[in-house]
């Protein structure tokens, strides 16, 4: 019988799972548990999370055998952990719709930015001028205002750093739907930011 | 030529960046950009805005949630 060892590809772990092996699941729940559990504080909340992480990794267990090695043992799992945050987002108590449309770009009559140059920029500075306890509590806290489904496709593309294409297949969507509401959740936060620090947007 | 506006040109932003515009509406979105202050300034806070969220939301996985992920796994897979 082989070892599992901790350098051991995801791949050659999984197989040794799915064979029974559970100190190779082992090794894959310790190499991907902290990823899986940011990723479930993006995707629902801290008080969620916990739960999350539990039902990805008995998905994970559970589908093993399934795993052919079609796609990448990390984008397989991060599926399993994606949809895993959906369904429990979808059975918890849903907040309210807030908008966020008022912290898009404004525009002049002839299409001209309406804020000034100094305005534009003041959002890249947020974490140099907001303190960082107040950031990150407002950061969560915003991240769950936006609408889920540019939601998922923000925190998977830019909180996660996974390639567009990646991302369109996690969610079942096309990338060119992905950019689009990347691109409108990065329009909204940006302003968001702005308003943090008393600019308008 | 293809004509951008600070709007227009907003709008082009994420297909640009990803590198899927047409070679034309690449450079017009691009010469707007190096002639617009308001723009260049939009620009760097639309790409600072991942960034910031990203590393406003880093989390460790706290060693209580890491051991009842354990216990809890235990429970309920076959150990051999």
């Amino acid at each position: 019988m082989v070892v599992p060892a901790a350098e051991s590809s995801d791949e050659t772990l999984a197989a040794l799972a799915a064979a029974g092996d559970s100190s190779a699941f082992e090794v894959i729940v310790h190499r991907y548990q902290a990823r899986v559990f940011r990723l479930a504080c993006r995707l629902t909340s801290d008080t969620d999370a916990p739960d999350v992480l539990q039902e990805t990794f008995l998905q994970v267990y559970r589908h093993l055998p399934s795993f052919r090695g079609e796609s990448q043992f990390g984008t397989w799992l991060y599926r399993i952990a994606t949809n895993a945050a959906l369904m429990h987002r979808r059975a918890t108590a849903r907040r309210p719709a807030e908008s966020l449309e008022a912290f898009l770009p404004r525009f002049d009559a002839d299409g001209t930015h309406a804020a000034t140059p100094a305005e534009l920029q003041v959002a890249s500075r947020a974490d140099e001028l907001l303190d960082r306890q107040t950031l990150a509590g407002k950061a969560r806290a915003v991240i769950a205002r936006l609408p889920d489904a540019y939601r998922d496709a923000f925190v998977l593309r830019d909180l996660e750093d996974m390639p567009t294409a990646q991302v369109a297949q996690v969610l079942g969507i096309e990338p060119a739907a992905v950019r689009q509401r990347v691109h409108r959740a990065r329009l909204m936060l940006r302003g968001y930011l702005s308003d943090l620090l008393g600019v308008r947007p | 030529m293809t004509h951008v506006a600070c709007a227009s040109g907003v709008e082009l932003l994420m297909d640009f960046i990803e590198g899927v515009l047409p070679a034309d509406v690449s450079s017009a979105l691009e010469a707007h950009v190096a002639g617009c202050a308001r723009c260049a300034a939009f620009v760097a806070s639309y790409q600072a805005t991942p960034r910031i969220l990203r590393n406003a939301t880093e989390v460790t996985l706290p060693p209580d949630i890491e051991a009842s992920l354990k216990t809890f796994l235990r429970a309920r897979i076959d150990t051999r």
